[in-house]
């Protein structure tokens, strides 16, 4: 197969993502009041309601639904105050009533966006061809062709009740003309809207567990068992509109997304418990081409990582059967990280009929502007903002800034340690949060709050390192000394005698030293070799017993041997 | 001298207990001997409880004896529609789908009729998941009409209007999702209240048509459908029902006023209606006259739309019904079929096997409606219809306070008499475009039919939320044929088992 990135030139990907998150902050289920666990024995959290036995009748949870007006508020989507549940049909066992209570045509959310920053290698996997006019064109012309984009979602613009023709026409009329289009900074970064189509509420399946098949797989399976602690569980999908077109951008989505839903704190966000589901439709099409091609469905992308592989994966492949002169399947594809291929789950012959109508044990809802506002008033600094701030506030690296500020719990840290701080010990912050904290982090259990690290040890590390009394080799020691004792580093620092020697006047008669003891490597760079002068500065430190501010003796062999 | 206790309204009873003439456990005993003397004629039982009914009343006795407040229905016998969780009993649902199946949780409106201190004595007889006017289709037994045991009771809370109608209790609970609460109670000569959509909760109530059914009571007076009424809506709304809504009035406050003044509303139409039997016609004209004695003004109005009502509602109704009915599929609870080799052979096949022929009719009916290309064509233009309907009704009431008009067509018919089921649709002429308006009608007993001697009723309905107001002319009503009657009830127990049986001691 080819290299994405000459697949990518001839051919144009477009991806759009379906991003199921469980609402695993609230306490209890969509429609009753059991209690939302992962952690239960199975069947444990279950009512005549989430088991759908006879009578029994749904109440919708009012903080889901705060929750996902959060959740559209903050990805700019248009929040419609009226909108109903509707049922969908399915004869399977993880759905006690055998359809499942989704939104139809009219979602809490509709019609958002977020901007995505491309920056680094990633930025590169979209070809220089696809900026500017042409991918106007692109844009435009995926987005008239969106009811290809999902099943469910063509199934529920046919379908209609009485909001049918609003929405549809809300649909059809979505303009992509007051976008900006991608255009390529010198660097090679890039700035992307991504439009968002909706975001609706729905329940969650129960979980099923095949036993004595093939991989956990139903087929051959000699008993299945349910478990309906999931099932009704409060689920929020995404769907965004076909506005990708890398796999980074994808994995960008998803990680941006990630950010917001944990900042709001309406999930835990795991994509690796499955609290936080994505799946990837992509289809072809020939550069300059206006038709989508036949796509397929991914899943399985249960990492960002799974995300990326699995779309470029499957962009190479689809490339390699069209170049060849097959076709593409409208089918399910399953992610194999393992054996890095996407395989086939099931074929969609004829479009599943859901039989989807308004469910008539719920109400129509009529969201207040009360509500709304009360729901806008408890978002907090969104990672965006957040990021902006830190990197006008702090002068730190806007990478940092966002990397930092994309976590809510980091964010707090970094605000508490670097507090008063700006310049080169903000950064010095900055750096020992996202190399030193992170690493540290991965290795412990729990999080920032209780892994033992005080942000004022953390400000007076990067103190240290800012004025140069440390290395940064030191800082890495000092960090885990410091984590392990709970010492302040300044203390640990001076106790062992690690503060580094920055002063010209001390470190001078060690290079003069150095350098007639090694006249012959001084001789090799006057002759031009300046990898010599790593050796030099080596010396230098071994002579001042690892004290001397290695920046500074690389200062003073330079003046010393010009 | 030893009296049936079928001669004492649920009023009654509760007074008499209260007044210590006789205790809760001897009604609940004379409740149980009648059963056990008159079902055989009538069927109207699928399940007895003689141990839930003698420990509820054991417990109103012992209340009584601490000195403690009774409720106002303290010790009268309940017959409950065998759709309606009770814990301790079976709710079946009269399908072989649920033949087995125990309640596990009680549904709010039996509960509450509990609280107010009524005595379940068993689950009355239905037409299968409510599907069908005549309590025929249930798949365990039919129904007899007490007043003709060679007749239907009507449908499909068959076995609720019949236990009341043979004096085996005083008070029962049923459903109306097209008529299902009306028809059989006008066929078996008793009062019955299907109450606007909303005041009665549904939790528990195993569901037909959620946007139509609505849970409401049987009784021999007015007065009895009243207390029940305030037992079921007094309570407020229910938490645990989303379309349930706060209406809780005092509907015994207001019961005996005059209705001088008042205006009838009369649909020309209906009363022309094919179909319509003279006797049935000359009953309801009657009901009219006596109304206007007693100085109600007589109005026409106009439903330009209720044409539609029947289509719209077999459109609704099955569509609903499918969605509802999916659950039952024979993997967690039911009929599973044995043997099975897969899941899609066992869901199919314990469908196939558990489900009568109507049940299975109205889900097809419902799967192709609400199909893909279908459900433009059918359910968005039922729904059109019902909003139309609903407007049609709400303009009606803008000149008349109530309307007036026959609960049935015509008057119990024998038992197979009807086999095509569209002609079985049309017994519910009268009483589907309530269901789909959503506001509420009561069926009042007007004696025996002309021709037939078989009991005929009128319908009262009303706007939404003003079920008290239909009871009050409900009651007019009820007053004014007893006073034609000299001072008799109107129509009591029907003959044929009056007093066979549940003698108070």
């Amino acid at each position: 197969m080819k290299e994405l990135s000459e697949v990518l030139k001839d051919w144009e990907a477009v991806i759009g993502l379906e991003i199921h998150t469980e609402l695993t902050a609230l306490d209890t289920k969509m429609f009753c009041n059991c209690k939302l666990s992962h952690e239960d024995e199975p069947n444990a959290n279950v009512c005549p309601v989430c088991l759908g036995l006879p009578g029994a009748l749904p109440v919708p949870n009012k903080r889901a639904i705060e929750s996902i007006v959060k959740a559209g508020l903050a990805t700019n989507c248009e929040i419609q105050k009226r909108s109903m549940f509707y049922r969908k049909h399915y004869f399977y066992p993880d759905m006690a009533k055998n359809f499942q209570t989704t939104q139809g045509p009219v979602a809490f959310c509709m019609h958002g966006r977020l901007d995505l920053e491309v920056t680094g290698r990633g930025a590169a996997e979209r070809p220089d061809c696809a900026f500017g006019e042409a991918e106007g064109l692109s844009l435009a012309s995926a987005s008239a062709n969106a009811e290809g984009l999902s099943t469910a979602m063509a199934q529920q613009m046919r379908e209609g009740g009485e909001t049918r023709g609003g929405a549809l026409a809300g649909m059809s009329g979505y303009d992509t003309a007051n976008l900006a289009l991608p255009e390529r900074h010198e660097d090679g970064s890039y700035t992307v809207p991504i439009r968002i189509l909706r975001i609706h509420m729905e329940e969650d399946a129960a979980k099923m567990v095949h036993v004595g098949g093939e991989e956990g797989r139903i087929a051959a399976a000699s008993e299945s068992l349910i478990d309906y602690n999931r099932c009704g569980t409060p689920l929020i999908e995404l769907v965004t509109e076909p506005d990708l077109r890398t796999p980074e951008e994808a994995r960008l989505f998803m990680e941006k997304l990630r950010r917001i839903f944990l900042t709001l704190g309406i999930s835990d966000c795991s994509m690796e418990h499955g609290s936080m589901r994505c799946d990837g439709n992509v289809s072809l099409r020939r550069r300059g081409e206006t038709k989508l091609g036949t796509k397929t469905e991914l899943k399985n992308l249960n990492s960002f990582k799974a995300l990326h592989d699995g779309l470029a994966y499957e962009i190479c492949r689809q490339a390699e059967v069209l170049e060849e002169g097959g076709i593409i399947y409208q089918e399910t594809r399953h992610w194999e990280p393992g054996r890095k291929r996407t395989v086939v789950m099931r074929v969609k012959e004829t479009a599943d009929d859901y039989r989807l109508f308004p469910d008539p044990d719920l109400a129509p809802f009529d969201l207040s502007d009360e509500f709304i506002e009360h729901c806008r008033s408890e978002i907090p600094e969104l990672p965006d903002a957040k990021r902006d701030r830190f990197e006008a506030d702090f002068g730190i690296k806007r990478a940092d800034a966002e990397q930092i500020a994309g976590d809510p719990e980091t964010a707090a840290f970094f605000e508490e340690s670097a507090a008063g701080l700006s310049g080169k010990p903000a950064q010095a912050v900055a750096n020992l949060i996202v190399n030193e904290l992170a690493a540290y982090l991965k290795g412990v259990e729990g999080g920032i709050a209780d892994c033992g690290i005080a942000p004022a040890q953390v400000a007076s590390l990067a103190k240290l390192l800012a004025e140069d009394a440390i290395s940064s080799n030191q800082a890495h020691e000092v960090f885990g000394l410091m984590a392990e004792s709970g010492e302040d580093p300044e203390k640990i620092v001076d106790e062992r005698g690690m503060r580094q020697v920055s002063d010209a006047g001390a470190l001078q008669p060690i290079v003069d030293e150095v350098l007639a003891r090694c006249a012959d490597q001084a001789q090799q760079y006057r002759d031009g070799n300046q990898k010599v002068l790593g050796f030099l500065v080596g010396q230098c430190m071994k002579a001042s017993r690892g004290q001397g501010n290695p920046k500074l003796f690389n200062e003073l062999l330079r003046a010393s041997l010009s | 001298m030893a009296t049936s206790f079928d001669t004492l309204s649920a009023a009654q009873i509760a007074a008499g207990i209260a007044a210590g003439d006789f205790t809760a456990r001897e009604v609940a005993t004379a409740s149980l001997d009648a059963i056990a003397a008159r079902e055989d004629a009538v069927q109207a039982f699928l399940q007895v409880s003689p141990e839930l009914a003698l420990a509820a009343a054991d417990r109103i006795d012992a209340d009584r004896a601490a000195g403690k407040p009774l409720p106002p229905l303290a010790g009268v016998p309940l017959a409950i529609k065998d759709n309606m969780n009770l814990v301790g009993t079976r709710t079946t649902c009269a399908s072989r789908m649920l033949e087995t199946y125990e309640s596990v949780y009680t549904a709010t409106c039996v509960q509450r009729m509990l609280d107010a201190g009524c005595v379940p004595v068993g689950k009355a007889n239905m037409d299968e998941f409510a599907f069908g006017s005549s309590t025929e289709s249930s798949a365990f037994h039919p129904t007899n009409n007490p007043w003709d045991t060679g007749r239907i009771p009507g449908g499909s809370s068959g076995g609720s209007a019949a236990a009341v109608a043979a004096g085996e209790v005083p008070l029962a609970l049923g459903s109306d999702t097209g008529g299902s609460i009306r028809q059989p109670a006008a066929l078996c000569g008793v009062v019955g209240m299907k109450p606007t959509y909303g005041a009665v909760s549904r939790y528990g109530v195993v569901a037909f048509g959620s946007s139509l059914d609505q849970v409401g009571p049987f009784g021999r007076t007015v007065e009895d459908v009243a207390l029940a009424m305030n037992a079921l809506v007094g309570a407020g709304r229910d938490p645990y029902d989303g379309t349930s809504q706060d209406c809780a009035v005092d509907f015994c406050e207001h019961l005996n006023d005059s209705i001088e003044g008042k205006r009838v509303g009369i649909i020309p139409a209906f009363m022309e209606a094919e179909g319509l039997t003279p006797e049935v016609r000359a009953a309801v004209e009657g009901a009219a006259k006596q109304l206007e004695a007693q100085g109600a003004e007589l109005v026409e109005v106009e439903l330009p739309h209720l044409d539609a009502a029947i289509a719209a509602y077999y459109v609704i109704g099955p569509a609903e019904a499918f969605s509802n009915l999916a659950r039952f599929d024979g993997i967690r609870y039911g009929y599973q079929e044995p043997d099975c080799a897969n899941l899609d052979a066992q869901s199919s096949l314990s469908r196939a096997h558990g489900f009568g022929a109507e049940a299975k009719r109205r889900q097809l009916l419902g799967a192709y409606l609400l199909s893909s290309g279908v459900y433009d064509k059918y359910y968005y233009a039922a729904q059109k219809a019902r909003t139309l309907i609903t407007a049609d009704y709400n303009a009606a009431y803008e000149k008349c306070d109530v309307i007036l008009m026959p609960s049935s067509p015509r008057t119990a018919w024998k038992h197979g008499e009807i086999s095509d089921p569209t002609q079985m649709y049309l017994a519910d002429l009268y009483t589907i475009s309530i269901n789909i308006a959503g506001n509420g009608g009561v069926s009042v007993p007007l004696g025996l039919g002309a021709d037939s001697q078989l009991p005929v009723a009128a319908q009262l309905v009303g706007p939404a939320f003003k079920d008290r107001t239909l009871l009050m002319f409900a009651r007019a009503l009820e007053r004014g044929l007893a006073d034609a009657s000299k001072g008799a009830p109107a129509l009591s127990v029907a003959p044929a088992f009056a007093g066979k049986g549940g003698e108070l001691a």
